[in-house]
């Protein structure tokens, strides 16, 4: 009898026991699980977008918040995120309303496509950016706002700049290097 | 009684009169606020408009005539964005209604102001965007106008019109390009072609654009613009006179919405402005004269091509052979650890196939390959360390073998040749003589505290007396201009003159050059140059680099001097630099960090001073002073010698 009861309370012992393992093995595999998808999810990339500008001083930077369409019904977070980009670009390279003093990119100057790989983002400007007035003051201002406008998208921490859809290491009578992403630190 | 009668008769008005005094100022005030800031008391019917194949409505209107104004939030406007590709953005409470078109550009309004932006033109509405409820309403045919579309009357109906609105003349050298643009992907059909007359005819668009202009340039005469057709099916035929001898290409981009007649001579092929040309499709009426082949001995039939790049293990490393057809000449770099870049560029060639950009193993770390610019491909590798690199030429190509061990002390630029070219001569820049004794700074320091910004730098200059001094722009590139005075001119002056206060000081100063001249060569990239400029500061070891420009901005607003900088070793510098410079009274504008190419990649501390702007008609009178620009250049060799007294250099090697 008391055989039995040993047994019995043996075999309660291993059913606790493994109860214990497969729900400590539950746990982790929920942490794991929680963790590769809040680190591997898309970024969340709100209503709206800021649109950094440099102010005349060369350095102080404003902003304006841009209204950021939904993501429509076929678009992947990948489209969303690099749609989201190109507009972001867009409105850094428009610039605030004209009666918002700033440093502006040489007129004409539009963004023709962007693209997005990892945290990098790459904006293709035209040519017309290579009109510059001829200093650092105008070139570090139009691509600092650019840098603080295209990396306020979640998931974005790096700007390379291509123009006319090459690969430029400066602007032509240039001075600032644009063969590596730019990023805020750089400013 | 009576008395209390009569006042309750002046208290209580009879209705006419209650309604003569009170209603009827209060509405004609009401009318007058609302003529005054141009609101429609009411809201006009529907406007019903044909829009391609369908009927659009726009149902959020106000005003008529041309103070129409649409709500952002219509229907049919949003099925006229959706159409064209355009967006719009606004939200309760913003100032600012954004519509962004599919070109991209730009379109901005704002609330209570008739001016409204296109990009980077500012224009004048009929009238000022406002908000009623929660929605903001723009003038209608100005934001139709922004998309490249018109509202037109078509008897009782209405027409939404795409527009031909974008004639640009581009010239180009012997060429000229005419760029189109509508609201709608363009279908030029080509229905004239002799050899004095050309005429592309574009359906399904109007214009305004209609007249005749004279051009006279790249083998074009006039260019005549007509509208005809009906208002529901318009048509744009745009007719040009060629000169002699002049033939005629046509391209689109890749989205059809713009489209590019160029102009030339035989054998010229028209080009987007838009990346990689698309040939039209074939939709012309008489096909073109068949076009003759490239004469020999022009730059195509003598440049190389760089055929292909590969990668191949070899003993404990690998070797990147770059297979090249024809003759060129190359050149490449090297930057110094813990930047251990090394970049390859093949002159006057072009790259046949796609772009590489992919991962290796170490030590080469990663491949680049890209035409950087017409003519020159780059080949770079992102080492895992200080590898040696050996390169061997040959008539076939050039490889590149990357071992597995550091070197210290590599060399960090060379050039070659591959088949007959001869690489051009090094330009070595001038060298000072050495002073008969030092500067008195107590060079053997080595203290901990006098590196106070970031992190400690750990350079160690191999000429701890030399400066190097770099004037900005300079030869064929002239910087910043204004009624014939150039940067390159004013940045050199300044240049010699710091030259001779710090000689005079005893510091051995090297100038990356000394006369007006190119540093790396005549017309050359601009990457070209700011390298060369380093590479003189960085393979001579020097202490210090200090670059003098000018600055400009496209209106005369700013004016001071800013010291531009990229590297924590280079803030030190660049405070004692700044304060100098404006202690004398000029604006101080501070300094300013940036991704700077030549402050960037000189390894030791660094700044680029932006002396004033050219600009500004008050700095442009100071630049334009001899006396001025000899304070300058006083100021910053008191900044230098500031600096060096503060800061001296640790570990100095044994002279």
């Amino acid at each position: 009898m008391n055989d039995a009861v040993a047994v019995a309370q043996k075999r309660a012992s291993n059913v606790r026991g493994n109860r214990t393992v497969a729900l400590a093995f539950l746990l982790v595999v929920v942490v794991v699980g929680t963790w590769f998808y809040l680190s591997h999810r898309p970024p969340e990339l709100g209503n709206a977008v800021t649109v950094y500008y440099t102010k005349l001083d060369g350095t102080t930077l404003g902003n304006l918040s841009v209204s950021l369409r939904p993501r429509e019904p076929g678009e992947s977070a990948d489209e969303h995120l690099r749609n989201a980009v190109l507009y972001a670009a867009v409105q850094a390279v428009a610039g605030p309303p004209s009666d918002v003093q700033a440093i502006r990119f040489p007129p004409g100057t539009r963004v023709q496509g962007a693209s997005v790989s990892g945290s990098t983002a790459t904006v293709d400007l035209s040519t017309d950016v290579e009109r510059q007035a001829g200093g650092a003051f105008g070139e570090t201002g139009e691509f600092k706002a650019l840098t603080y406008t295209v990396t306020a998208v979640p998931g974005i921490t790096g700007v390379k700049i291509t123009v006319g859809g090459q690969s430029l290491p400066t602007l032509p009578g240039g001075h600032l290097e644009l063969d590596e992403p730019l990023r805020r630190s750089d400013f | 009684m009576s008395r209390s009668v009569a006042r309750t008769f002046k208290l209580r008005p009879s209705l006419p009169r209650f309604a003569a005094n009170r209603v009827l100022p209060g509405l004609l005030s009401v009318a007058l606020l609302c003529v005054a800031l141009r609101v429609p008391a009411v809201a006009d019917a529907p406007i019903k408009a044909l829009f391609g194949a369908q009927t659009i409505a726009f149902s959020h209107v106000a005003g008529s005539g041309a103070a129409t104004a649409i709500g952002v939030n219509d229907p049919g406007l949003r099925e006229v964005l959706r159409e064209t590709g355009a967006t719009v953005t606004w939200r309760p409470g913003e100032r600012y209604v954004l519509i962004t078109t599919a070109a991209p550009l730009v379109v901005s309004f704002a609330i209570g102001d008739r001016r409204y932006d296109v990009g980077s033109i500012v224009l004048q509405a009929s009238i000022a965007p406002y908000v009623r409820g929660n929605e903001a309403y723009l003038p209608l045919s100005e934001l139709l106008r922004s998309l490249d579309l018109a509202l037109r009357p078509d008897g009782s109906a209405w027409v939404v019109q795409p527009q031909l609105a974008w004639l640009d003349v581009r010239t180009w050298g012997n060429r000229t390009d005419i760029v189109a643009r509508a609201g709608v992907p363009l279908r030029p059909r080509l229905v004239t072609d002799t050899p004095a007359t050309v005429a592309y005819e574009f359906d399904g668009v109007g214009t305004s654009l209609t007249g005749t202009r004279n051009i006279n340039a790249g083998g074009l005469r006039t260019m005549q613009v007509v509208q005809s057709g009906s208002v529901r099916d318009p048509k744009t035929i745009v007719t040009v006179q060629l000169a002699p001898g002049a033939t005629h290409d046509i391209v689109r981009s890749d989205d059809g919405r713009d489209a590019v007649i160029g102009f030339g001579p035989v054998g010229f092929t028209a080009q987007t402005p838009f990346g990689e040309a698309t040939p039209l499709p074939a939709v012309q009426a008489n096909a073109a004269p068949a076009e003759a082949p490239p004469a020999a001995g022009t730059e195509t039939a003598t440049g190389a091509t760089v055929t292909a790049v590969t990668v191949a293990p070899a003993g404990d490393g690998f070797v990147v052979a770059i297979g090249v057809n024809g003759n060129a000449a190359f050149e490449w770099h090297r930057l110094r650890d813990p930047d251990n870049r090394f970049w390859i560029d093949v002159k006057n060639a072009q790259l046949q196939g796609a772009p590489i950009d992919q991962p290796e193993p170490a030590p080469l770390g990663a491949l680049r390959v890209r035409q950087i610019d017409p003519t020159t491909v780059r080949v770079a590798l992102s080492l895992s360390g200080p590898k040696s690199v050996t390169i061997s030429p040959a008539t076939n190509g050039v490889s590149i073998a990357v071992g597995s061990q550091d070197v210290a002390d590599a060399v960090r630029a060379g050039s070659g040749s591959i088949g007959s070219v001869v690489a051009s001569n090094e330009q070595t820049a001038p060298v000072t003589p050495a002073p008969a004794d030092e500067s008195g700074t107590n060079w053997n320091s080595d203290s901990e505290s006098s590196w106070k910004f970031g992190p400690r730098s750990t350079y160690v200059p191999a000429n701890p007396r030399l400066i190097v001094i770099d004037p900005g722009h300079g030869g064929s590139d002239r910087g910043a201009t204004r009624n014939g005075t150039a940067e390159a001119d004013l940045a050199l002056d300044m240049a010699r003159r710091l030259n001779g206060i710090l000689v005079a000081r005893g510091w051995q100063v090297r100038l990356t050059h000394d006369t007006d001249v190119d540093v790396y060569a005549p017309n050359d990239s601009a990457h070209d140059e700011l390298q060369a400029r380093v590479d003189v500061a960085n393979n001579a070891g020097a202490r210090m680099f200090v670059s003098i420009h000018v600055n400009s901005f496209i209106n005369s607003g700013p004016y001071g001097t800013t010291c531009y900088i990229s590297k924590p070793s280079d803030v030190a510098l660049a405070k004692d630099v700044e304060h100098e410079l404006t202690s004398d009274g000029t604006k101080d504008d501070g300094i300013v960090k940036s991704h700077l190419y030549v402050t960037l990649h000189t390894l030791m501390p660094a700044v680029l001073v932006e002396t004033a702007f050219l600009s500004n008609p008050s700095d442009y009178a100071l630049l334009t002073s001899p006396e001025w620009r000899q304070r300058v250049a006083q100021s910053i060799a008191d900044g230098i010698t500031r600096y060096a007294s503060q800061y001296p250099v640790p570990n100095q090697p044994s002279q």
